[in-house]
């Protein structure tokens, strides 16, 4: 199994949903962005163009960070998943120098407060109990790996039932992510790659990303 | 660091912050003083200076091991670096166990030197770890691909050839000052070389990266001609290269005897000033692709 995603930038609408899902399932910091939605524009007028790309861990099959990582808390799992031990990072930021995408982020602990010196509101005090995030060590997407490996455990199946899929994945109302195992040559993020000729975010940089982005 | 546009990232020329700004700042010093001070042993080493090796070792241990500490995020973690298997690939684990090894030997090597033996496979272990601890903060940074002014051969080249020359350089000033100038015009020989050196990779390595892709092209016109540009040319080229040029070229004519020691001593200064102010650039101005189409490409 390789698990990976499929973007179609044309149902894309840059509305941020993905990234407020993404926040709002790992109880993200203030400062602290796992994916992005990132806009840029080309031409002059009046041929100018939009593009709105959502950004976040390609889960490289060649992960430079991995590499790096004189640690071992970065990590790949069997299904491609490349993911953070936060007991193990040490805080050097080797991977984020590595990563080309730079989709990683460093947690410095500095900004906890969604509303500086007003402490803690309730949701965040909640978040720190459910989903703690350790201070100084790099964190990044992890394609919401808890949620797939209790969906996995449960007999469902990813990127087809609800709770083995990422919540960025859930959470767009165009549906131009689409997630899943890009060994099963007749899953829809497969299918749609094949078809639709998906291509990978910068392969001159050798690592082999596991998300597809459609034009 | 809370961004005011997040949707902007990566769409320009985006300058890595992690190894310079804030705490990254220990990092710069950290590569400084591990080279500078395995410098100062390799070549202190040849001339069995014991207090010159030992302030390298010193150097080394006590600022390069100490600020590199103190900019991980978790210190008291480093241990795992050395008993995972990062070293298989990652230069930073790798370049834990070189300076570990250097430490270690260097350690035994610097106690024999005192008690006036010298076990000549010992020093070539040590001048072999020695070495290896100089380099790897090259191949560290030269891995990264997505920086292509980090990203060439010549990196390595380059932080070799600065972190002997100021080795040179210190060992050269601590024998003048402590009265063993016997070891001088031997020493001397080994700065004209690595100055001359230092010039030629630092012109190859700056003109290869200009011309090799448009991210290098824009991280060599912001040291030459940007915001740093002033750091660039003052501190780099007129004080850490122009003044010890001349300082050599004197010394050369003259002979180091008729030089005056003050003159050698600000040379010395001025080469360091700017082996850090180079190191500094290549950390400031290390610029990633934008990872999309965009018009905007200015920094």
């Amino acid at each position: 199994m390789r698990l990976g995603m499929a973007i179609e930038m044309k149902r894309c609408i840059g509305c941020n949903a993905c990234v407020l899902a993404c926040k709002a399932e790992h109880f993200l910091m203030p400062g602290v962005l796992w994916n992005r939605v990132i806009v840029s524009e080309s031409g002059k007028y009046p041929v100018v163009s939009k593009h709105i790309y959502p950004v976040r861990c390609n889960h490289c099959a060649e992960a430079r960070c991995v590499d790096v990582c004189p640690a071992g808390a970065t990590q790949q799992r069997d299904d491609g998943i490349v993911w953070i031990d936060d007991a193990k990072c040490v805080g050097c930021r080797y991977c984020m120098m590595a990563c080309p995408y730079q989709v990683r982020v460093f947690y410095s602990g500095e900004n906890e407060e969604y509303f500086p010196g007003q402490g803690l509101t309730e949701p965040e005090k909640l978040g720190q109990k459910l989903f703690p995030h350790q201070k100084n060590v790099v964190e990044k997407c992890n394609f919401c790996m808890e949620r797939i490996d209790a969906g996995l455990a449960a007999g469902l199946k990813p990127g087809v039932d609800r709770d083995c899929t990422p919540a960025c994945v859930i959470a767009c109302p165009t549906k131009a992510l689409h997630f899943g195992d890009m060994d099963d040559p007749y899953s829809e993020v497969t299918m749609l790659v094949k078809e639709k000729r998906g291509r990978q975010f910068h392969p001159e940089y050798g690592t082999d990303p596991s998300t597809f982005y459609i034009d | 660091m809370i961004q005011s546009r997040p949707y902007e990232f990566m769409v320009k020329y985006t300058p890595q912050k992690e190894w310079i700004e804030r705490r990254g700042i220990l990092l710069w010093l950290a590569f400084f003083f591990i080279e500078l001070g395995a410098g100062m042993f390799f070549v202190s080493s040849f001339y069995s200076e014991k207090w010159a090796a030992l302030t390298g070792w010193l150097i080394c241990a006590v600022l390069g091991g100490g600020t590199h500490l103190l900019y991980l995020g978790h210190p008291t973690r480093f241990w795992r670096m050395l008993i995972s298997s990062g070293w298989k690939k990652s230069w930073i684990s790798r370049g834990l166990f070189f300076v570990s090894a250097f430490l270690l030997l260097g350690a035994i090597h610097i106690g024999l030197l005192f008690a006036d033996t010298n076990m000549m496979p010992l020093m070539i272990a040590v001048d072999v770890f020695a070495f290896l601890t100089i380099i790897y903060g090259g191949f560290a940074m030269n891995y990264v691909n997505g920086i292509p002014l980090w990203n060439t051969a010549l990196l390595p080249i380059l932080y070799v050839v600065s972190g002997l020359w100021g080795g040179a350089e210190v060992t050269l000033a601590m024998s003048l000052a402590m009265g063993t100038d016997t070891i001088g015009p031997s020493v001397e020989e080994w700065i004209r070389i690595l100055l001359m050196g230092f010039i030629l990779i630092m012109a190859v390595y700056l003109v290869s990266v200009r011309y090799g892709s448009k991210a290098g092209e824009v991280s060599i016109k912001e040291i030459a001609f940007g915001k740093w540009a002033r750091l660039f040319w003052i501190v780099v080229v007129l004080l850490g290269i122009a003044m010890p040029a001349a300082v050599v070229i004197t010394s050369f004519s003259v002979g180091l005897e008729a030089t005056p020691v003050p003159l050698i001593y600000i040379a010395v200064l001025c080469g360091l000033l700017g082996d850090l102010a180079t190191r500094y650039l290549i950390l400031r101005v290390g610029f990633y692709h934008p990872l999309v189409p965009s018009s905007v490409y200015t920094y």
